[in-house]
């Protein structure tokens, strides 16, 4: 792993140092702020809660407001990665230094995942807020964002994959897009098909059904293995890719 | 320090590299010549690490650059063409994360970034933003950040390109004064930088390495072919005691454009080819044009372009050749696909 923190610690002075990260965390927080105010506004009128049905289930994974913003924002953060280094010749630089490849790609994905926690951090203050009117199940919180957490990383590797496909952000970014929102309403076809293997297929890759999963409290393992070797098998195969290069 | 041996690339049925095989001894430098196009930039880039070759190998200070490539790349400081650098970084910035990341250790790490500053002439401008820099200051953080980690093997592609004539002097004067400690790889297509920084030139034409040697033999090359005189007088006997001179070959007159006076006759004269010193044989036919009572306005010895010099070393590359080596580079082919 030679190398990983300094380009660690670059590409996150990257996107922070320019305007990039910021607006879209800034994006991200303001659908997310729109999303939780709805929600607020919709239970504040409901006299019967059922148990399962509290605004942090409805804001982790029933409403489209927050799928949006799930699905758009780790391709964001990733379009850079690769794409940005080769189109200004910057990756003959950095391979060309005593690193390895796998510590550069895994660098790239930390730093993405920094980011993504961070745009995800000011939203722990609706659950602050929510405390203040009502009682908070914390298990639900925890296996929320483990959700959370869980289908980014899967998300950031496989964006980073696409941004090592194409010399331009923009490509990568609609590369990417096309990847989550494509898993995402394969993932949909669960509720669409009848039972038969089309079925169970689309409710194994599902993010909705495993985000409300998440939203409930139950961990399940298939989600983990799942979301883990999504992130795993990406990243190998961008660490091939960006060794590919040096035989083209 | 650099071992080379029969290293090809192809790029699908392009052969950029055809069988180039060379060494370079520590201290030394040595400056990679070749017109554009030639295969200096892809020859480079496979010696630092970037590319892969076809075939052929490249060992840096005893490391394969294949089989230990974090080992050799961390001998060699290496400038690619252009300088690609990361606009939002300020110098300083940059130099630190190009330090750490060729593990410079953290004690040193401060010196070792104010040393090469110095070095590349950009400590005034330390903490401006890369992407504010003009193409000379560009070019010396990207001279900094090859020598940040003092590595034993410099190596620079084209690094004068695009600099205004006293920047290229400044790179000249710190090439040379680097080469006390490091061993020096420079690539360029202009024949006066070879002769005022290298120990030696590898002279590259099509992917082939056509020649190589001291600067003596460079020179040799360089020999002016032929020279132009504009003459006042009778312009028949002026050609007629022109062509008596033993070293003069072929006398041409250029037309009356070249003239900038109606009495005055331009000639061009080419030299022959056993005449080595063609500065002598100038003077000679000065001295003896003036002798015969001419007035000589100008004498001028023909400049002699990196490509009559690529000419003449590819045709006698090419005679060479020919007496059933022909076959040699096909052979070459197979064996790299």
């Amino acid at each position: 792993m030679k190398g990983f923190w300094p380009v660690f610690k670059r590409d996150l002075f990257a996107s922070f140092v320019t305007p990039a990260a910021w607006v879209m965390i800034v994006l991200f927080l303001l659908l997310q702020g729109v999303n939780f105010y709805y929600l607020v506004q919709h239970f504040v009128n409901q006299v019967d809660l059922a148990v399962d049905q509290g605004p942090i289930q409805w804001f982790f994974g029933e409403t489209v407001l927050f799928y949006l913003p799930l699905l758009m924002l780790p391709p964001a953060l990733t379009m850079r990665a690769f794409a940005e280094e080769r189109r200004a010749g910057t990756i003959e630089t950095l391979l060309t230094a005593p690193v390895s490849t796998p510590a550069i790609v895994i660098a790239k994905w930390s730093a993405a995942m920094v980011t993504y926690l961070a745009a995800w951090a000011p939203t722990l203050l609706y659950i602050i807020i929510l405390r203040r009117a009502g009682p908070v199940d914390w298990n639900v919180v925890a296996s929320s964002y483990l959700g959370v957490v869980l289908i980014g990383s899967a998300f950031l590797a496989l964006g980073v994959l696409m941004s090592a496909m194409s010399k331009s952000q923009f490509v990568s970014l609609v590369l990417a897009l096309s990847v989550t929102i494509g898993l995402f309403i394969l993932g949909i076809g669960e509720f669409i098909f009848d039972r038969g293997l089309a079925h169970d297929l689309c409710s194994y890759i599902s993010i909705w059904s495993q985000m409300s999963d998440f939203s409930k409290g139950l961990v399940d393992t298939r989600h983990l293995v799942f979301d883990l070797s999504l992130s795993a098998l990406p990243l190998f195969v961008t660490v091939r890719v960006v060794d590919a290069w040096r035989w083209g | 320090m650099i071992v080379v041996e029969n290293l090809c690339k192809r790029y699908g049925s392009v052969q950029a590299v055809r069988d180039v095989s060379f060494r370079v001894d520590p201290k030394e430098v040595v400056g990679f010549l070749g017109p554009n196009g030639a295969g200096k930039s892809t020859t480079l880039r496979i010696m630092a690490g970037f590319l892969g070759a076809t075939s052929g190998r490249v060992r840096i200070d005893g490391h394969d650059i294949v089989e230990e490539p974090i080992a050799a790349r961390a001998c060699i400081g290496y400038m690619p063409e252009n300088v690609p650098l990361y606009p939002e970084m300020r110098v300083r910035e940059y130099l630190k994360f190009r330090a750490e990341i060729k593990a410079v250790p953290r004690s040193r790490r401060n010196d070792a970034i104010e040393q090469a500053m110095h070095d590349a002439r950009i400590t005034d401008h330390a903490d401006k933003l890369i992407g504010q820099l003009s193409k000379g200051y560009r070019q010396r953080v990207g001279l900094a950040d090859a020598l940040v980690a003092r590595p034993p093997v410099l190596i620079l592609d084209e690094p004068t390109a695009g600099l205004d004539p006293n920047q290229i002097r400044e790179v000249r004067d710190l090439v040379r004064s680097l080469a006390k400690q490091h061993t020096v790889l420079l690539s360029t297509h202009i024949m006066s930088e070879v002769e005022s920084t290298c120990d030696r030139a590898l002279v590259i034409h099509k992917g082939r390495l056509v020649g190589q040697g001291g600067l003596d033999e460079l020179r040799m090359l360089r020999r002016a072919g032929s020279a132009r005189f504009a003459l006042r007088g009778d312009a028949a006997a002026v050609e007629k005691k022109l062509r008596s001179l033993p070293e003069v070959g072929k006398v041409r007159r250029p037309g009356a454009a070249a003239a900038r006076a109606a009495d005055v006759a331009v000639f061009d004269v080419t030299w022959k080819d056993a005449v080595e010193d063609t500065s002598a044989a100038m003077e000679k036919a000065v001295a003896t044009l003036v002798g015969a009572g001419f007035g000589v306005r100008e004498a001028s010895p023909g400049k002699t372009s990196l490509e009559d010099v690529f000419a003449l070393l590819t045709e006698q590359q090419g005679r060479e050749d020919r007496p059933g080596n022909q076959d040699a580079p096909a052979d070459q082919q197979g064996a790299s696909s």
